[in-house]
C-alpha cells in the first residue's frame, strides 16, 4: 500500500508542477487554472480506500502548502470528495475513462465552490469576485476535460510499473487495498 | 462482518476521526508538515525557472549582431544618464546627513537591494502572488517590501530555505499606508478583485474631499513612508476615479496598477539592514 501511496503522490507531485506552470503563463490574463478534482477522482473511482485516502490527502496537503490558507483546507476537501465517490462508485462504470472525467468535473466544480466560500476576501465587492471566480472556473473545467484522460493514463501506467493491477484491485474487497 | 450500512458510512466515520485528529495535532508539527511539503516542490520549480531563462538565453542567441550593438549602445547611454543621478543623488545623501546632523534629527531605517528572479507566478481570484528565487540563504526576512522599475510590488509573506513568496500589492489582502503626488495626507490602499483579460486594480479609502480625478487625468499614488514597512514616494498605481463614501467625510475610489506586475521576471527586495532595524 505504501509503494502505491507515493508512486499516486509523485503523480500528483508531477501534476501540480504542471499546473504551476500553465498558471505562471496564464497570470499575463490574470487567468488561473484549479484541477483539484483531478487528484481525486482517479484514485476514488479505481483503487481502494485507504489507498486512494492517503494519496488524495498527501495531494491536498501539498498543494496547501503554496497557498497562504490553513493548512490541510484542501487535504480535508479531498478526503470529503474521496469518501462521496467511493461510497457512489459502485451505481457507474467506473472502468470507463469518460466516467472518469465526468466524475473529475463534478468534483471539481464541487471543491471550487467550497473554497471559493472558503477564501473569498469578505470586504470585496461579492459581484466582482464572483465574476472572476466563475471565469477561473470556466477555464478550470476546460483545461481539466482536456487533460484529465492524460493524467488518468499516467497514473494507470505508473501503478501497472510498480505491478499493481487496476482490474484485480476493482474485483477485491471495498476496504482491502 | 460489518452491517451493510455501517460498511457504507465507514468513509465518512474515517473523514471524522481524521478530522478529530487533524485537529489534535500540535501547531508546531503542522508548520514542519507544511515546510517539508513545499521545500519538497521547491526544488522541481525552480528548475523550471532555470529551465525557462535557458530558453530566454538561446533565443536572445539568435538576435543578431546589428541588434546587440544597438542594444548596447542604448544601455550605455542608460548607464551615462545613471552615472550622472548617482552623482546628484551622493551630494543629496550628503547634504541631508549634514541637516540631520545639525538637527538632531533620527536617522531613517537603510534597505539592502537583493534582486530576485521570480520562479511562479500565482493570481488566482481569492490571491496574487509570485515566488522569488532567494531565501533565507539571501537574508531575506519576511514583511520586506519588494520593487521593480515601476514601483511596488508587494511584500514578502513567506521565507524558504532558497526561495520567498512574495504577496502582490494586488492581492485583497494588502494594505499599504499612501499618499497622491504632491499631498502629504494618507489613505489607506486595499488590493481589489483583479478582472480576467484586464490589469490589476486596487481600491483606496479615507481619500480627502477636495482631491478630484478622472480616469483621463490620473493622479499617481505613492507610498506615504508610514508604518516603517515601504520607502516613501514609491509608486503603487494611479488614482482614477473618487466618490464620496457614505459618511461624508472622505472619498473612497480605484486604483489602475501597472500592467507589467502580471508579466514580471525579476524584483527587487528591500531588506532592512540590521543596523538600522537594530536602532
Amino acid at each position: 500500500m505504501k509503494r502505491r501511496v507515493l508512486i499516486l503522490t509523485a503523480a500528483s507531485l508531477l501534476l501540480v508542477l504542471l499546473v504551476g506552470q500553465l498558471n505562471h503563463y496564464l497570470a499575463l490574463w490574470q487567468m488561473h487554472v484549479w484541477c483539484g478534482g483531478l487528484f481525486v477522482a482517479f484514485v476514488a473511482l479505481r483503487l481502494g480506500y485507504r489507498t486512494g485516502a492517503a494519496s488524495v490527502f498527501a495531494a491536498g496537503l501539498l498543494l496547501d502548502a503554496g497557498v497562504p490558507a490553513a493548512f490541510g483546507t484542501q487535504g480535508f476537501l479531498f478526503l470529503a470528495a474521496h469518501a462521496v465517490i467511493f461510497t457512489v462508485r459502485a451505481r457507474a462504470p467506473r472502468d470507463e475513462t469518460i466516467i472518469g472525467v465526468m466524475v473529475a468535473l463534478f468534483a471539481n466544480l464541487g471543491l471550487f465552490l467550497a473554497l471559493c466560500f472558503l477564501r473569498m476576501d469578505s470586504t470585496m465587492d461579492p459581484a466582482q469576485s464572483w465574476m472572476r471566480a466563475f471565469a477561473d472556473l470556466l477555464i478550470s473545467q476546460i483545461v481539466l476535460a482536456l487533460i484529465a484522460p492524460w493524467f488518468f493514463a499516467v497514473q494507470t501506467r505508473l501503478l501497472e510499473a510498480n505491478g499493481t493491477s487496476l482490474r484485480a484491485t476493482t474485483r477485491t474487497s471495498r476496504f482491502a487495498l | 462482518m460489518l452491517p451493510q450500512r455501517f460498511d457504507q458510512a465507514k468513509p465518512f466515520l474515517t473523514l471524522g476521526i481524521a478530522l478529530l485528529a487533524w485537529l489534535l495535532i500540535p501547531t508546531a508539527v503542522k508548520r514542519m508538515a507544511r515546510t517539508s511539503f513545499f521545500e519538497l516542490q521547491a526544488p522541481l520549480q525552480t528548475t523550471a525557472s532555470y529551465v525557462r531563462d535557458l530558453q530566454d538565453f538561446w533565443s536572445l542567441k539568435t538576435r543578431s549582431k546589428n541588434e546587440l550593438i544597438e542594444a548596447g549602445r542604448d544601455l550605455a547611454r542608460l548607464n551615462a544618464a545613471y552615472e550622472a543621478r548617482l552623482q546628484q543623488d551622493a551630494a543629496l545623501r550628503a547634504e541631508l546627513e549634514r541637516l540631520e546632523r545639525i538637527l538632531k534629527l533620527p536617522t531613517p531605517p537603510g534597505y539592502r537591494a537583493e534582486p530576485a528572479r521570480v520562479v511562479l507566478r500565482d493570481f488566482s481570484s481569492w490571491w496574487q502572488r509570485l515566488v522569488i528565487r532567494k531565501g533565507h540563504n539571501y537574508g531575506l526576512v519576511e514583511g520586506a517590501p519588494v520593487i521593480y522599475a515601476g514601483g511596488v510590488v508587494g511584500r514578502v509573506r513567506e521565507v524558504h530555505a532558497y526561495t520567498a513568496v512574495v504577496e502582490l500589492v494586488s492581492s485583497p489582502g494588502v494594505r499599504i499606508a499612501a499618499t497622491t503626488e504632491g499631498d502629504t495626507r494618507p489613505i489607506s490602499y486595499q488590493g481589489g478583485v483583479n478582472p480576467t483579460y484586464g490589469p490589476a486594480v486596487g481600491t483606496v479609502e479615507y481619500v480627502p474631499l477636495d482631491i478630484f480625478v478622472t480616469p483621463s487625468a490620473p493622479r499617481r499614488l505613492v507610498t506615504s513612508g508610514l508604518g516603517g514597512v515601504f520607502p516613501p514616494n514609491l509608486t503603487i498605481g494611479f488614482l482614477i476615479r473618487v466618490e464620496p463614501s457614505s459618511d461624508g467625510l472622505f472619498k473612497s475610489g480605484d486604483v489602475r496598477l501597472d500592467p507589467a506586475l502580471s508579466a514580471l521576471n525579476e524584483v527587487t527586495v528591500l531588506v532592512p539592514e540590521p543596523a538600522a532595524s537594530a536602532r
